[in-house]
């Protein structure tokens, strides 16, 4: 799987398909501040928000990029559900990599950070805890989505873009997401009033693993 | 390794491209896959290499595979030599000698000078060489060769013989598809012939002749027949573009005295008749040899020119 990941995130780099996604995000997350002074709290909320849509649009980068063919004698080496997975694994530690860099900068750029730290050092890491937490929830959704939406699940490629940005809407505002209940949660867990403590997590592990395993098992019926 | 009543379709409502094939494929092995276009031969290689998985049936003792695709019109920013090292690394071959043997695959087939450059330069030639390299660099137990010698230059096609020649003597098992019939004709020893979505089991190598009166083979051949020719260079007679096979003519077909007076040896060659002009231009570039009569296929030896 190494191997895989490591060739994926060679193909991702070389076809500088990693330089949309990366851009959308730093131009998302640097809007958020322009409207004034707000909470480092508000910043990560923001930031884990903007990872969704990313995520979804990194993923659809990762699931096109690879020739049939190239794809073909790579399943032939290793298996064609392992290759599928290792393309969308590769994807998802794109977006771990985005996540970080996102906090990093909320922390960086938040006006409260020396004040915080010298008062209240534990609330601090509450309020960095609970961001993460929600960043976590919203790159997998974010797969989810960009797994569900794109080939080899759907491979007409604007049906695919029409329902990517779709799903990515009600991912973020309905409330039946979990991603959407998790951003609205207050406090240092991750809940709402509808959903109880842990259960975002779940859903949206479980909506991730459901994806892939629809997406690798379509790979291979297919055969790229 | 074995098909066990393997069938393949690429949705439900479409048709099966094959259906109940079971086969078996022993070490050592060189299979040949038969058919018309669109006879479901790419399918069947692409599921006995592991690619696509059989609708029905299984695949059982798939040994490590190497597959050749049909065109590699790779769109990926590697160079040939970095794609080879990904692709030894994804059949577990590890430390610097996965380096080693990419350099030694690029310079076999003549494409060392391009191993630096990326792959979405080259032409489909040296494309199809990379593709090539990336399955016999790991020495699969399973070589699975789809139309792999299109758009080689002559060398390279010798080191691709060769190159199955070693895998099959390593106890490794080749599968091919290839429209030019004498392709490896010597050392065939199955032949799968697909047809209507079944595959028949042909034993041993199977002539040209013998493939023409099974209806493989729709088109008009024509039959060539050459004197002078060293027989040391009948293989590469049979490689020609348009050729179907080349023999011997056996000695008692011959006239006492016209073996002497031409060249030493009398050798036929079957060709496609569309093709024939080419492989007549052809053979000019050939010293020595010469032909001594063109006919029809089927049509008995005459004496007139």
């Amino acid at each position: 799987m190494t191997a895989l990941m490591r060739y994926q995130a060679a193909i991702l780099f070389r076809s500088h398909r990693w330089v949309l996604p990366l851009i959308s995000y730093a131009l998302l997350i640097s809007v958020a501040g322009v409207g004034g002074q707000e909470s480092l709290g508000d910043a990560l909320n923001w930031s884990a928000a903007m990872l969704l849509p990313v995520v979804a649009l990194l993923t659809r980068s990762m699931l096109t990029a690879e020739p049939p063919a190239a794809r073909a004698c790579v399943a032939a080496a290793a298996g064609p559900r392992k290759a599928q997975v290792a393309v969308l694994l590769t994807g998802l530690a794109g977006g771990a990599v985005l996540a970080l860099a996102g906090a990093a900068y909320d922390l960086a750029t938040s006006g409260e950070l020396a004040k915080m730290l010298h008062a209240h050092p534990g609330l601090l890491g509450t309020s960095l805890g609970d961001g993460l937490g929600k960043a976590v929830i919203c790159v997998l959704v974010g797969s989810a989505v960009g797994t569900f939406c794109n080939p080899p699940v759907i491979r007409h490629q604007a049906v695919a873009v029409l329902s990517t940005i779709a799903a990515v809407l009600v991912a973020l505002l309905s409330s039946i997401s979990p991603a959407s209940a998790a951003l609205r949660g207050s406090g240092a867990a991750i809940q709402s009033a509808s959903w109880p403590t842990g259960v975002p997590f779940l859903v949206a592990a479980i909506l991730l693993v459901a994806s892939w395993l629809v997406s690798a098992s379509l790979a291979a019926r297919r055969g790229s | 390794m074995r098909l066990d009543g393997v069938g393949k379709r690429y949705g439900l409502r479409q048709p099966w491209v094959v259906r109940d094939v079971c086969v078996e494929a022993a070490p050592g092995q060189l299979i040949r896959l038969e058919g018309r276009n669109g006879s479901g031969k790419s399918t069947l290689l692409r599921v006995a290499a592991g690619i696509t998985v059989p609708t029905a049936g299984r695949v059982c003792g798939r040994p490590s595979t190497g597959y050749v695709p049909e065109r590699f019109p790779s769109g990926l920013a590697f160079s040939a030599r970095d794609y080879l090292i990904h692709m030894g690394r994804i059949h577990g071959l590890r430390g610097p000698a996965v380096r080693a043997e990419a350099d030694r695959w690029l310079g076999r087939l003549g494409a060392a000078d391009y191993a630096g450059a990326p792959l979405r330069t080259l032409s489909k030639g040296m494309c199809q060489k990379v593709a090539i390299a990336q399955a016999l660099l790991p020495r699969p137990g399973l070589l699975v060769l789809d139309e792999a010698w299109t758009g080689l230059d002559q060398p390279a096609r010798g080191t691709l013989d060769a190159a199955v020649a070693e895998r099959l003597a390593d106890g490794g098992t080749v599968m091919f598809v290839d429209h030019h019939q004498a392709r490896l004709a010597g050392q065939v020893s199955q032949r799968w012939q697909l047809g209507g979505g079944e595959v028949r089991l042909l034993e041993g190598p199977g002539t040209a002749s013998a493939t023409a009166a099974e209806g493989g083979r729709p088109e008009a051949t024509v039959v060539i027949e050459l004197s002078g020719v060293d027989p040391e260079s009948l293989p590469q007679l049979g490689r020609l573009t348009g050729v179907v096979g080349a023999r011997l003519v056996p000695s008692k077909d011959l006239e006492v005295g016209t073996a002497s007076a031409d060249g030493p040896v009398l050798v036929e060659i079957v060709a496609l008749k569309a093709a024939s002009d080419s492989v007549l231009r052809e053979l000019l570039n050939w010293d020595d040899v010469h032909v001594a009569e063109v006919r029809a296929c089927g049509e008995p030896t005459g004496d007139a020119r």
